[in-house]
């Protein structure tokens, strides 16, 4: 009797481990790491800007702390009025100039088109793709048309006009005023980007121009925040 | 009685602890093969409680019933037929036979066992 207890228990420890072998399988299955050598170092690259980015920020963040920690009152409204210079220029409400370029989009002259052809409209999509672009090839701000392009922008389209901020674009010719970390890069790249091939196709003459000095407008509505909600402080 | 419980514990815990994961290729027969050994474990416990349990019969069963069972699913995989559904088929029907058995077996012991009380 007792040996056959054990024989169960044998088969039944085998029955357990190859239930327990096929879950794991099931549920976390082994999957090969197929990158080649190129893939592997531009990854390796990629996680070594981004560990450079960390210890940047976390740099930032421990002497905005040490700022905090320092001695006087003074020092600390100090810390936080700069903070909040900062979180204000990042969230584009102050105005802000520089070197940067001029991006202007207008349709193509008649003789191009062909006399009697509607003037051509631009959609939305198309001014989204560009501004994705532009944010792609390190655009830092950008304003189109005297409205600065924020997290919460919203382009779109009301009855056959593009609205930019809630307020309507004016005629021709647009005009995008972008700040980028490496303006010549930016104007070389936005020549040739899918996005302005876009607006020749749709018959707009995309024309983008380095400047001295480009002046951008600062986010002039209200910023609706509905989701977010002052943090408790831990201690 | 609890000797076999323990056992299935202790297996599932080595099974999870030790990490080996089948190649995917090969987690179809790993399904297909412990399919057979449930259906061979309650098999045994039927048989042993209706006496006529065999050690050589089930000892020789569970581990032939799992490479019956991984050959036919390899064999279909090569003709392209889905054979290890006879397989999926057959050990679903009997583990539900004996399941049903075991379970009158037990209630029938239990009703005997209260009348004698």
């Amino acid at each position: 009797m007792k040996e056959r207890q054990f024989m169960f228990a044998t088969i039944a420890l085998i029955l357990g481990g190859m239930l327990a072998i096929q879950f794991e399988t099931t549920n976390n299955p082994v999957v090969r790491d197929t990158r080649d050598l190129w893939e592997l170092r531009a990854d390796l690259e990629k996680e070594k800007q981004r560990q450079q980015e960390l210890n940047e920020e976390f740099e930032r963040y421990s002497e905005l702390l040490n700022q905090y920690k320092g001695n006087g009152k003074d020092e600390k409204i100090q810390a936080m009025e700069k903070a909040l210079g900062d979180l204000k220029k990042q969230a584009g409400l102050t105005t802000i100039s520089g070197q940067g370029i001029v991006i202007t989009i207008e349709p193509f002259n008649e003789e191009l088109i062909g006399v009697g052809q509607p003037v051509p409209k631009i959609d939305p999509d198309m001014l989204r793709r560009l501004v994705n672009e532009l944010n792609r090839y390190d655009a830092k701000e950008i304003s189109i048309d005297g409205q600065r392009i924020v997290s919460k922008t919203p382009i779109r389209e009301v009855n056959g006009n593009i609205y930019i901020n809630n307020e309507p674009v004016s005629s021709f010719p647009i005009e995008i005023r972008v700040l980028a970390k490496d303006n010549e890069k930016l104007h070389q790249k936005i020549i040739a980007s899918p996005a302005v091939e876009e607006f020749i196709r749709e018959n707009f003459l995309v024309e983008s121009k380095q400047t001295a000095k480009v002046i951008l407008p600062a986010f002039d509505k209200d910023m609706k925040v509905k989701f977010m909600k002052p943090a408790k402080e831990e201690t | 009685m609890w000797l076999p419980v323990l056992g299935l514990l202790l297996g599932l815990l080595l099974g999870f602890m030790s990490d080996i994961r089948v190649p995917p290729e090969y987690a179809n027969y790993l399904s297909i093969a412990v399919l057979a050994a449930l259906d061979t474990l309650f098999g045994g416990i039927r048989a042993h409680l209706q006496g006529s349990f065999e050690d050589k019969v089930f000892i020789t069963g569970f581990f032939f019933n799992i490479l019956l069972a991984a050959g036919l699913a390899y064999l279909g995989v090569h003709l392209g037929i889905d054979l290890y559904l006879a397989a999926i088929f057959a050990f679903g029907v009997r583990l539900f036979n004996n399941i049903a058995v075991i379970r009158r077996l037990i209630i029938s012991k239990w009703s005997d066992s209260r009348k004698k009380a």
